[in-house]
């Protein structure tokens, strides 16, 4: 049994013409149903209060909108028809006070550029299997910008294969662009 | 004594929000097949997709930023000239990897390092931006696909050697704790 994404609804935002194809490319052969495209977050926030989508994957750097400013509609203006939507940032930022300033206004979960199939897959995964609380604040409304990671226990590994699973683990995270210390698996993992 | 808030009014009440998962309720368990995400990494690796017009169009607008760099108006803040050059660097670091120019990525990522805690645009600091531009700008014209090789590391290596001379220069007078 495997994930269906048939009757999934993705709105891709990216203003640089040959990658938002890529991107479409590689949505695709992952299955998914429907994939909406918009240049920039101004066409972006239009479709998406018209087929609103089950996930946004969005550029951060467009003009004349940009991608903070698309979370930012989708999370407070009245007539988004999901503020919950999961929302993946692509970036080539990888700078710590700049990630801090996309976490801050809603997003779901970051993509360093350059990635792989596998960093994106990996976000997905986040999303479907341990999607973030919401927080309603004075200041801040969106994803729970804390997400708890399981510590390993403490205790010996007794059984040879969970060392195995580690070592497996291990070569999972490394990517395949050449770009191993780029990719953030999590916002807070910063 | 366990006194919630000691009595007090709560001052920045926090609503926690457990949405709907839709998602998962469409698309199922299981994830991805390994045959699913390999045909995809294939499709990102052997796409045709010509990344030279676009790598133009950020190096024009990277050396059209240093050139403002070069002769500012009075009201330019400082913070604002880096960031004009910085960000057509990130896009080039961002895009180059993804249309197999991983040499043009390595170089603008280590150009996008060095701009990030520069605290001034003097002529040293515009010269090493020209000499990124120029590496760069080799790289799109000879196009030189994946990480160029030994060829590649030497390019990087030079360029690097001369950030970090240029910040042995300025070790007395740049805080390096500092956030710009």
């Amino acid at each position: 049994m495997t994930y269906s994404f048939q009757t999934t609804k993705v709105l891709l935002v990216e203003d640089n013409a040959p990658m938002l194809e890529l991107l479409k490319g590689i949505l695709q052969s992952f299955g998914i149903g429907t994939i909406i495209t918009a240049l920039d977050g101004e066409e972006g926030f239009v479709k998406f209060c018209q087929h609103n989508p089950d996930l946004v994957i969005t550029d951060w750097m467009m003009t004349p909108c940009d991608g903070i400013a698309l979370s930012h509609k989708i999370r407070n203006e009245k007539k988004s028809p999901n503020q919950y939507v999961p929302i993946i940032l692509m970036t080539g930022f990888s700078e710590k006070k700049r990630v801090f300033n996309a976490r801050d206004a809603g997003i779901t979960e970051f993509l360093v550029k350059p990635f792989n199939t596998r960093d994106l897959y990996r976000r997905l995964h986040q999303i479907i299997e341990r999607p973030r609380q919401f927080v309603r604040c004075e200041e801040f409304f969106g994803p729970d910008r804390r997400r708890k990671t399981a510590k390993n226990l403490d205790g010996l590994m007794r059984r040879k294969e969970d060392s195995k699973d580690t070592d497996e683990t291990k070569d999972k995270t490394t990517t395949e662009t050449g770009n191993n210390d780029a990719p953030l698996t999590d916002i807070d993992f910063l | 004594m366990d006194i919630k808030h000691y009595n007090q009014a709560p001052k920045r009440d926090a609503t926690f929000i457990t949405p709907p998962n839709l998602i998962k309720g469409k698309v199922g368990s299981g994830g991805l097949s390994e045959q699913i995400l390999r045909r995809a990494q294939k499709l990102l690796e052997t796409h045709t997709a010509d990344f030279a017009p676009l790598a133009d169009i950020y190096l024009s607008r990277m050396m059209e930023s240093i050139e403002k760099a070069e002769n500012p108006d009075e009201d330019d803040s400082l913070e604002d000239l880096i960031t004009a050059i910085l960000l057509p660097c990130v896009q080039l670091k961002a895009n180059g990897a993804m249309f197999h120019y991983q040499l043009i990525t390595r170089i603008a990522d280590r150009f996008v390092q060095f701009m990030e805690v520069v605290e001034r645009l003097d002529k040293e600091t515009i010269e090493i931006a020209k000499a990124y531009h120029s590496t760069i700008k080799i790289v799109v014209a000879g196009k030189i696909k994946g990480d160029g090789g030994k060829q590649g590391d030497a390019l990087v290596d030079e360029l690097n050697g001369a950030c970090m001379r240029y910040f042995d220069k300025h070790r007395d007078t740049i805080d390096f704790g500092k956030n710009i």
